[in-house]
């Protein structure tokens, strides 16, 4: 049961990133691989600033989601200003972050250990509010800590969810979200295309370094290589959820983003538990979400070249 | 002309492509051309003329290479496309250019709604906006007036160039840019978007650039036609004169700059050969 809830919590908390990656993957149609990068500077600068400058946890971690939004930013210009290939720009990014998250940490693992964080923060709230230590979930006894943990995170993405959601409700949001539908209807119609990519891609490279904030505080310590393969772990979420709730609107789709991370967090649990090496997890994430990008066209080709008068067995 | 009535004017200007290599084209050279406001003028002219260029160049898709273009009083030679998107619509002549397919009809007027005007954290498609977007569909007759919410792409070709028209002259432009934007529909289509762009511009009173290669359309519509050759304006036939002019009268124009071209290119080099 701790197991199931630790594993619901990441994948709660790594929701944002999936929110981030449909952002920047499904309005802009950008892998944006930033977001290696930016993950781990939302952990070290929320860290460094928990650590060595004793902020209050949500101060530290909203320097988490201005610093990935700075990372995004510079991604955005390399592409609009620079006019430097979206895939590449966001390579520039993400190897520049690695040497600067080294440089923010000051070395490549840091623990923070004795510093208040969010986490512990609501593991307090826990025990005063359920009265004890642990208490009985469906006549398992956990940790009263781990539930708040894991509600309160629930709670602060679904608000995260619903800002962003009537964010790209709002003029600017859908002139934003028609600028990688249509960007030359755009100008026609006054939009200054390059700067809503700008903004954009810096949202969503936010919402990835507030992840890594959380995720950074949930597990106790920051790693320069926590942001190591994220985006595709972030792509493999949004695909997921993409088949659970379609695409048909923004809401829907934001909706499917956070159930598909937690879905595929768990499905990572359970695939670890049955034995899994860990160190195969990046190739399996990989392969995942290829065979998930390839399916659907070869489904439909199949279907097409499928002679006539073969018709499938009912 | 005095100055005041004057919406557009452009003074010699020029556009290369691809200079210095094989491919490179002039689409214009040293074109100076007056509009007066309130005027809709027709562009003509065959492939290559250079018609669209000027088109994209009023618009601002590209800067020129020399030369300066006044809109309304103001100098915007060196304006942004998305700049000039204020004092001027647009309708292209791919229906997939003019709107956001993946978005809805509300959402794609909620755009035009704000064209050239700031952008801020008001409710896209406020109730207020989407009774007024309802009276405006329901005159196109088109039964679109409660589809608002389908996705704007899985209309046809010519609802979506209505609906274009619709949104570029929501916020009444100063310019009105029609490049072809009847060419790529089938005829009847074709007809209803022709009956509705006359029916706009004269009920706002646009001064409008339309190209067209229908010498149909030439004939029956506008005030004005600019024939276009190689990069510059060839003929300019006012309304007195263009009322004279049929269809007919139109292709031996076409017929006569053809004819001169293929003595340019083949003719004139023999010629060349035999006398000089």
């Amino acid at each position: 049961m701790t197991l199931l809830i630790g594993a619901l919590t990441l994948g709660t908390i790594l929701a944002l990133l999936a929110i981030g990656v449909y952002l920047s993957f499904r309005i802009f149609a950008i892998a944006d691989i930033t977001v290696d990068g930016s993950l781990t500077l939302g952990a070290s600068v929320t860290g460094v600033l928990l650590i060595q400058g004793s902020l209050h946890p949500l101060l530290a971690t909203g320097a988490g989601f201005l610093a990935g939004m700075v990372a995004g930013m510079v991604t955005g210009v390399l592409q609009t200003r620079f006019r430097i290939n979206p895939l590449l720009s966001g390579i520039l990014v993400m190897t520049a972050l690695y040497s600067v998250n080294l440089r923010v940490m000051g070395r490549s693992n840091l623990p923070f250990l004795g510093a208040t964080t969010l986490s512990t923060l609501c593991e307090q709230l826990g025990v005063r509010w359920l009265g004890g230590e642990r208490i009985e979930l469906f006549g398992w006894e956990v940790a009263s800590g781990d539930v708040t943990v894991l509600l309160l995170m629930l709670l602060f993405v679904a608000l995260v969810a619903i800002l962003l959601w009537a964010f790209l409700k709002t003029d600017l949001g859908t002139a934003m979200r028609a600028s990688g539908d249509n960007p030359q209807m755009v100008r026609a119609m006054g939009g200054n295309v390059e700067a809503f990519r700008v903004v954009g891609l810096a949202l969503a490279n936010g919402l990835v370094g507030l992840a890594g904030s959380l995720w950074a505080q949930y597990q106790n310590f920051a790693d320069a290589q926590m942001g190591i393969g994220m985006v595709v772990w972030g792509l493999a979420s949004v695909i997921i959820g993409e088949a659970m709730t379609g695409v048909a609107g923004v809401g829907l789709a934001i909706t499917g983003a956070i159930l598909g991370s937690i879905l595929f967090r768990e499905l990572v649990a359970i695939a670890l538990s049955f034995g899994l090496n860990p160190n195969d997890l990046k190739l399996v994430t990989a392969a995942f979400v290829f065979v998930a990008l390839v399916l659907p066209e070869t489904l439909s080709r199949l279907s097409v070249q499928r002679p006539r008068g073969q018709q499938e067995v009912a | 002309m005095s100055p005041s009535t004057v919406m557009v004017r452009l003074g010699k200007a020029s556009k290369t492509f691809h200079a210095g290599t094989v491919n490179e084209v002039r689409p214009l050279q040293n074109v100076d051309l007056e509009i007066a406001a309130g005027s809709f003028v027709i562009v003509l002219g065959g492939n290559g003329s250079g018609k669209s260029t000027l088109l994209n160049a009023i618009a601002g898709s590209f800067l020129l290479d020399s030369g300066q273009i006044e809109l309304d009083g103001q100098n915007v030679t060196d304006w942004p496309e998305h700049k000039r998107a204020a004092l001027i619509g647009r309708v292209f002549q791919n229906p997939f250019s003019g709107t956001a397919p993946n978005m809805t009809i509300a959402e794609n007027f909620a755009l035009a709604t704000r064209r050239g005007l700031f952008r801020g954290l008001g409710w896209a498609t406020s109730s207020q906006r989407m009774e007024e977007l309802r009276d405006r569909v329901r005159d196109l007759k088109m039964g679109l007036e409660n589809r608002l919410d389908t996705a704007i792409g899985s209309l046809s070709g010519g609802q979506r160039q209505a609906l274009t028209l619709l949104m570029a002259t929501w916020l009444k432009p100063r310019l009105l840019l029609l490049d072809e934007h009847t060419a790529a529909l089938d005829p009847k289509s074709a007809d209803q978007v022709i009956a509705l762009t006359d029916q706009i511009i004269h009920r706002e009173n646009l001064t409008t650039l339309m190209v067209t290669h229908s010498m149909q359309q030439a004939v029956n519509l506008g005030d004005r036609i600019v024939m276009m050759h190689k990069g510059r304006v060839l003929h300019d036939f006012d309304a007195r004169k263009k009322r004279r002019l049929g269809t007919d009268d139109l292709l031996a124009i076409f017929e006569n700059i053809r004819r001169r071209e293929l003595l340019d290119e083949g003719a004139a080099e023999m010629l060349r050969q035999q006398y000089v």
